[in-house]
């Protein structure tokens, strides 16, 4: 059915919510990020135009902040990948209690909401937890560098694996399970069935769930912030603070424009892998 | 040989899984029972004695009950309005075919890949130009935001599963499209819309990084005062605020359950994919 | 007056003609079935009489008025879908009563009418019931009786029966065909399937690529079909390809296939070499063991050998390769006879009445089976 006069108008306010909540102010964003920043100044000079904030990320001192968050993002995403599998394959293929138990538990996981989670693992990995003995038995000093990345990568991991667990419950459910079991009749071993056929056809799904949490991780926020100590900073957090510390809000535009980028072009590459799936083989 | 690697990789498998399992559930049961703990300071786990002393603290905590009393607000007002906005939507990508239908579709469902950080501040910039500085206004703003996706699909994946025959019925027995609408499709909706609903409600309450670009002292939200309290003091008045937080979703998420069916929602996509 | 009538009705999708200049005209009070394979465009025309498609060209009248521009709530048509559209969230009480909601019956008069019409259905005492407590037969007949209860010009079926099993099918089969006797609505009947058509309504149109390929009663369309798509559509069919050589009295020809098999067929259009396709429905044949017997009758007879026999519980069929080459299927009743093995010698044997003879249409000879190209038995 086509569109009648009052469809328009509906469709008009629809319009106008999303272009008040979301478009301008994203485009604010945009045109906020070529202001001159001077220092002392809530927001950029208005009227300016530079690309200085832009210049900026280039530079070794924040294009460090860059590198981390794609580093422990991926990390987080490549070890929750490896975990994930083996819970979305027993979800799909399970039968029973436990299975719904684990849907359950990975949904519960998935509503626990950022802040909690950040708080839990600041309290199980922090002074009152685990942190001193895993500190002790990694040799390292309870406030170093590499064990805050590590509960980064853990915190993150909470948050990542129901997510990816989740969505490749749906991918697995799409692979007959008749082919695994096939594959055993005709003489491969369990393991070789499931890695040859199951994983091997589940490969786009697998790569769409990499995308998915590798898009999350890198754009997240509190986990960084709670679990990192100031020692690790997520560009995110970087956008915070030049928000809220410095008031340099070009400088933090430039940074939010980055990430929203960068997790288009994330999203756009899911989109591709996925719909690749559909062309005739 | 073959059957000692197949066993061995049939029993990885299981530990991956109970590792898993363990890695997933011990911070959260740590939390929760360390909010029970009897002790003044923050001690060592496990708590040797148990209490309700940091619950109370928690509820007669001025600080802590404002907070709670603006996410409520917010989250209502904020879920209402992105219900209405995304059930409108909905409604009209599921009956009208015009061109650039799945343009428009695509763009509705856009801000889920924005990350919350952006949302916040660019919402905060916007807002700040047009001179509207009131905290509630500016959270509940950027709340609708990120929530109407989610409005939208629930309600849009509630209208797809009404059969073309239920309104081609109605019509062949002589009601007119718009009755057909009210008294066909949207009742039989009912559980997307209230299922979008009460998914925005949970997502708004729980929302942390745009709260943060967007409140003002007196609207601050519960996130943000928990936020707050971890980085001045950080004690287990905390714990308890955090189980109380668990405990609200948890209400919700049975709601969810018993309206819409959890396999649906994780079919209808929380987790943007 | 017709209760409907097509004229000229043409219906395009994109680059599909779905409906290609049909006309028809359907009396009141008639039952017709829309008889045809899938994409046939019988249900387009369905739609485009019910007012959910608007022609391209032509036009559609119900009860004489020229429907064109009429939504389907402004029509006066009663539709039973394929999979009956119940209102879940509605009583089977409240399904009925909606169309007369619709057209402003008083409050106070509904729940006697809608009483009424469940009796006809014979679901009294149902009303309170949700469509998911019911059966498929109990649905259809919530359907029918919703449909019926805003007495329209005309009532339209789609695929009544095929949702049901077997036994259902029959069982409602019969109430259906009851049901529309007495409430004597003007029906059509929309279907793919030939025996809901012949059992249902009194006069078959057959619809093929969006054009009538034969229409009229059950018995002409299955005994007299007029093309080898229609014979072949209303049932199995053994064919064969060949000339008239001559005729042996007036009204009977013989005939001769490609593989030389020689036979007498009854045709009253008949001249001495002209092309024709002859189809012997496999009930009409038979088949004798005993090659003497039988040999001062009038049937044709035709020596052969069985290639395999299939036994169905009520019938048996016998496959056999006729001498000439020729595979035919001949299917008897299941009196207590049994199968012959392979190889056994048989002469297979049919009345030259039962010869349906059509002009040649340079196909090939379908195997009775219908499509499938069975691989050679020995």
């Amino acid at each position: 059915m086509r569109l009648t006069r009052g469809a328009v108008l509906l469709l008009a306010t629809v319009l106008i919510v999303f272009l008040g909540l979301y478009v301008l102010p994203l485009a604010t964003l945009v045109r906020e990020s070529f202001k001159v920043y001077r220092s002392g100044r809530i927001g950029g000079l208005t009227g300016t135009f530079t690309l200085a904030n832009y210049a900026e990320l280039f530079t070794p001192a924040y294009a460090a902040y860059f590198l981390d968050t794609f580093r422990i993002g991926f990390i987080a995403t490549a070890l929750g990948l490896i975990a994930s599998y083996p819970i979305a394959h027993f979800v799909a293929r399970g039968r029973g209690r436990i299975r719904t138990l684990w849907i359950a538990l990975l949904v519960a996981m998935l509503f626990v909401g950022t802040l909690v989670r950040a708080y839990s693992f600041a309290l199980t990995f922090g002074p009152v937890g685990v942190l001193l003995p895993v500190s002790r038995f990694l040799g390292v000093s309870p406030n170093s560098l590499t064990l805050t990345e590590l509960v980064v990568i853990a915190g993150l991991l909470h948050y990542v694996i129901p997510l990816m667990a989740l969505t490749l419950v749906g991918t697995i459910h799409n692979v007959n399970p008749a082919l695994e079991q096939v594959a055993q009749s005709l003489g491969a071993p369990r393991w070789k069935a499931f890695f040859t056929i199951t994983v091997l056809l589940s490969g786009r799904g697998i790569l769409s769930a990499f995308l998915l949490g590798y898009a999350l991780t890198i754009s997240s926020f509190v986990i960084p912030m709670v679990l990192g100590k100031g020692i690790v900073l997520f560009a995110t957090n970087l956008i915070f603070n030049r928000f809220s510390e410095l008031a340099h809000y070009p400088g933090g535009a430039a940074i939010a424009v980055v990430m929203l980028l960068l997790s288009f072009l994330i999203i756009y590459g899911i989109v591709r892998v996925v719909s690749r799936r559909l062309e005739p083989a | 040989m073959t059957r000692l690697l197949d066993t061995a990789f049939v029993a990885l498998f299981g530990v991956v899984l109970v590792a898993a399992a363990v890695f997933l559930i011990v911070p959260i049961v740590m939390t929760v029972l360390m909010s029970f703990d009897g002790r003044e300071y923050l001690g060592r786990f496990p708590p040797p004695v148990l209490s309700l002393r940091w619950y109370t603290a928690f509820f007669f905590d001025s600080y802590y009950m404002v907070a709670l009393r603006n996410s409520a607000m917010v989250s209502t007002v904020a879920a209402t309005m992105a219900t209405v906005t995304g059930v409108t939507a909905a409604v009209l990508l599921d009956r009208y075919r015009f061109r650039g239908r799945e343009a428009l579709s695509a763009f509705f469902l856009s801000p889920l890949v924005v990350p919350t950080v952006v949302m916040g501040f660019s919402v905060l910039m916007f807002l700040s130009l047009l001179g509207l500085y009131d905290g509630f206004v500016r959270l509940i703003a950027g709340h609708i935001v990120i929530t109407v996706p989610y409005t939208i699909r629930t309600t849009l994946a509630s209208l797809v599963g009404i059969k073309r025959s239920l309104v081609e019925a109605a019509l062949s027995l002589g009601a007119d499209e718009r009755r057909a609408f009210r008294e066909i499709t949207l009742p039989l909706a009912k559980t997307g819309i209230v299922a979008g609903a009460v998914l925005a409600f949970a997502l708004s309450f729980e929302e942390v990084s745009v709260s943060l670009f967007l409140y003002d002292p007196p609207s601050t939200t519960l996130p943000v005062a928990i936020l707050g309290a971890m980085r001045s003091q950080f004690n287990l008045t905390l714990a308890s605020a955090s189980v109380v937080m668990m405990g609200v979703t948890a209400v919700l998420v049975l709601v969810l359950d018993r309206v819409f069916g959890l396999d649906r929602i994780i079919g209808a996509g929380i987790y943007r994919s | 007056m017709s209760a409907v009538e097509l004229q000229d009705v043409v219906k395009r999708f994109g680059s599909v003609t779905a409906v290609d200049a049909l006309s028809f005209s359907v009396r009141p009070g008639q039952c017709v079935s829309l008889l045809g394979p899938s994409g046939c465009g019988k249900t387009t025309t369905l739609r485009l009489i019910a007012g959910f498609e608007a022609p391209d060209r032509g036009t559609v009248r119900i009860a004489g008025r020229d429907m064109a521009g009429r939504r389907p709530y402004e029509r006066s048509v009663g539709l039973v879908f394929q999979d009956y559209a119940l209102f879940p969230h509605m009583t089977v009480e409240e399904n009925v009563a909606y169309g007369m909601r619709q057209r402003g019956v008083a409050r106070g008069e509904i729940p006697d009418r809608v009483r009424r019409w469940l009796e006809q259905v014979r679901l009294v005492g149902f009303e309170r019931r949700r469509p998911s407590q019911l059966s498929g037969g109990e649905q259809q007949r919530v359907a029918l009786a919703r449909a019926l209860a805003i007495e329209p010009d005309v009532l339209l079926l789609d695929e009544p029966l095929s949702n049901l099993d077997a036994k259902l099918r029959q069982e409602l089969r019969l109430e259906l065909k009851a049901l529309l006797g007495s409430v004597r609505t003007t029906t059509i009947v929309v279907t793919h399937d030939q025996e809901e058509a012949i059992t249902l309504s009194e006069h078959v149109i057959i619809v093929n690529r969006g054009r009538i390929e034969q229409q009229g009663a059950p018995g002409d369309v299955y005994g007299r079909p007029r093309n080898r798509f229609v014979a072949e559509f209303m049932g199995r069919t053994n064919w064969f390809t060949g000339r008239l050589t001559q005729t042996t009295g007036p009204g009977r020809w013989r005939f001769e296939s490609e593989a030389k098999a020689v036979f007498t067929v009854a045709h009253d259009a008949g001249r001495e070499g002209l092309a024709v396709d002859v189809a012997v429905r496999p009930e009409r044949m038979g088949v004798e063991r005993d090659a003497a017997n039988g040999a001062a009758s009038a049937d044709n007879r035709l020596s052969g050998r069985i290639t395999v026999g299939e036994y169905l519980g009520a019938d048996l069929h016998h496959w056999v390769r006729l001498e000439s080459g020729e595979r035919v299927l001949v299917v008897e009743k299941n009196v207590g006879q049994s199968l012959d093995p392979a190889g056994t010698p048989v002469v297979v044997r049919f009345d030259p009445s039962g010869c349906i003879v059509l002009p040649a249409s340079g196909a090939a000879p379908a195997d009775p089976r219908g499509g499938h190209d069975r691989a050679e038995r020995p």
